[in-house]
């Protein structure tokens, strides 16, 4: 899988209307920003994750669902989601 | 694992016992009574789900003969569909009695390592949450010192193969010895390029003077694997000799080891999928002198790539204290692996890797990590492998061409020792390239490349004194005080005098 910008938000989209259980026309997009993130676990690994050091290059996408805001982390090669309910998750890659 | 997992199979089988009455009652469902048939199915959902827990209690209470406290709080509503469990035994727990339990849990045994006395890696057969499985063998405390979950990574969808152009867009492709890019190495010497301030280096041309590398000394690069045909690099990656056996281990099997691990995939030689790790081999040991690419700090070693993090970037640390347990198994049998570098790591502590660093340095094997890219206080905020207090630990933060800290490094007067060049250093990449890349993951191949060197100058230092050599011949900077605690950024030259 190769992500784009594009494709790494509607499969985020996606995600989250599938973790939420609502319509993903109730989902909306807060903000998208390119981002560098400090890790190749783009900051949000998982429980026991060990992530290699260096600096890579994504989009940080936050999405808004029933009032909350939602972290997404994506690079060319991977989608995941930061936070969510105290742990992170990877999503794609 | 165990009958209490086994629970939940029977669990699956009171469902299709209870739901096929209510195939059979669907049937003559309508829109007045739907409501009474969903209440129904939901009492007897709920009901058998209780019945497994219920069971997995009882066989908590029966494993270990011990006493169980708070189950209640352990049981996690998370779900790891792949749990694997670190678990240290007591010594005097044999090898056989371990499997005896696993087996009667469900559970099999995954890895011994060897390295670390009763330490095993076990797999969970019944898809139990793995915090659920750790408690349970914390909880035999008369034959268990420790139970750590490892940590897995769960896809919604499996990752497809890379194309070769792919790994080449993501790379980029872009002595004095005559090595054409060596000019972009300001981190070996620094002449002001790009803005920088000559002399923030490593001093690497005065340090050749003395020693290039030796091919008796063996770094291993415990990554992503390494691209062990580039062209910048296969002179000087380790080949195991014929002295030296295969690598099998009981539990995993034979293993393609010929130049190298991959814990990712046992039958598959350490080729790298990522980048990173080709990245931290070129920094250590890209031949120099070549008329090719770059200059490692070593023109001549071994680098031995031992692959545990995947094609993402990242990894268990399960897999990567197989890995090092592969290092030690290694120097054991012969081979001088006096150093590994660690490119990596996370906010997460594990006993058991830090018990498998820990033998490594039982073993002489210097161990340099990574200090963490978060700008952060590791003396507040642990960072790990980094942190682990251990006399064969090294932690290492990154510098800029400027001799400034970097803003991503991170710190600590406690727990990080030295600094070293991590930011847009140029080094080997997939495919034959090159490219730049910052963070500590370049920083630490410094450290671990300048060990080396010294090594091949002074092959029988002891890791403690090649520690204290690294640490002692740092160029003392104002604004590493209070930030590492060397007070200072590596310097080869420095380093390689006694």
């Amino acid at each position: 899988m190769k992500f784009t910008k594009d494709s790494a938000i509607e499969r985020a989209k996606q995600d989250l209307a599938k973790r939420l259980g609502v319509d993903e026309n109730e989902i909306s997009q807060s903000r998208v920003v390119d981002r560098e993130f400090s890790d190749m676990s783009l900051g949000a690994a998982p429980d026991g994750e060990m992530a290699a050091q260096m600096l890579v290059s994504g989009w940080q996408i936050v999405l808004s669902a029933g009032g909350k805001e939602y972290d997404y982390r994506a690079d060319k090669h991977q989608l995941r989601l930061h936070n969510f309910n105290g742990s992170n998750y990877v999503i794609q890659y | 694992m165990s009958a209490a997992r086994r629970a939940g199979s029977n669990n699956h089988f009171i469902l299709r016992v209870t739901l096929f009455p209510m195939r059979f009652w669907s049937s003559k469902m309508n829109r007045n009574n739907i409501w009474i048939h969903i209440t129904i199915a939901v009492v007897v959902v709920t009901i058998a789900a209780v019945l497994g827990q219920i069971n997995r209690w009882e066989k908590s209470l029966r494993v270990g003969d011990v006493k169980v406290v708070d189950t209640m709080s352990r049981v996690s509503a998370k779900h790891d569909p792949a749990a694997d469990v670190l678990i240290k035994f007591r010594p005097g727990v044999s090898l056989d009695r371990i499997r005896q339990i696993a087996s009667r849990n469900n559970d099999r045994l995954d890895d011994e390592i060897e390295a670390v006395n009763g330490l095993v890696s076990l797999d969970d057969m019944d898809d139990a949450d793995a915090s659920v499985v750790a408690a349970q063998y914390s909880r035999m405390s008369d034959i268990v010192l420790y139970a750590e979950v490892n940590g897995q990574v769960s896809l919604d969808d499996p990752p497809d193969s890379y194309s070769k152009q792919d790994l080449l867009e993501r790379g980029g492709v872009n002595a004095k010895p005559n090595d054409p890019d060596f000019d972009q190495q300001w981190g070996q010497d620094n002449t002001g390029q790009d803005g920088g301030k000559p002399g923030a280096d490593i001093d690497s041309l005065e340090a050749w003077k003395t020693t290039q590398g030796s091919k008796d000394v063996v770094v291993a690069v415990l990554d992503s694997g390494v691209d062990y045909k580039h062209v910048d690099l296969r002179s000087n990656i380790w080949i195991r000799p014929d002295s030296v056996p295969a690598y099998y281990d009981d539990e995993l099997g034979e293993f393609n080891d010929e130049v190298g691990y991959n814990g990712v995939e046992p039958l598959s030689d350490p080729m790298d999928d990522n980048g990173h790790g080709t990245h931290c081999a070129g920094i250590i040991g890209a031949e120099g002198d070549n008329d090719e690419g770059i200059a490692g700090i070593n023109w001549n070693v071994q680098v031995m790539p031992l692959k545990f993090l995947g094609r993402g970037g990242f990894g268990t640390t399960a897999d990567a204290i197989k890995a090092i347990n592969y290092a030690i198994d290694r120097k054991k049998n012969g081979v001088n692996l006096r150093v590994i570098n660690a490119s990596w790591g996370s906010t997460q502590n594990s006993k058991a890797l830090e018990d498998t660093i820990r033998a490594a340095g039982d073993a002489g094997i210097l161990f340099v990590a990574a200090a963490g890219n978060n700008g952060t206080d590791n003396d507040k905020r642990p960072h790990f492998p980094s942190n682990y207090d251990l006399p064969n630990v090294l932690s290492v933060a990154a510098t800029d061409r400027t001799d400034a800290l970097t803003s991503f490094s991170n710190f600590g007067i406690k727990t990080v020792h030295i600094a070293a060049p991590g930011r847009d250093i140029e080094s080997t990449w997939l495919g034959d390239a090159y490219r730049d890349a910052s963070g500590t993951s370049m920083a630490a191949p410094h450290v671990a490349g300048v060990a080396a060197l010294i090594l091949s100058n002074e092959p029988n230092l002891t890791v403690a004194q090649l520690r204290e050599r690294l640490l002692k011949s740092v160029d003392k900077l104002p604004n590493m005080a209070g930030k590492v605690s060397s007070g200072g950024r590596l310097n080869a030259a420095k380093a390689l005098e006694n």
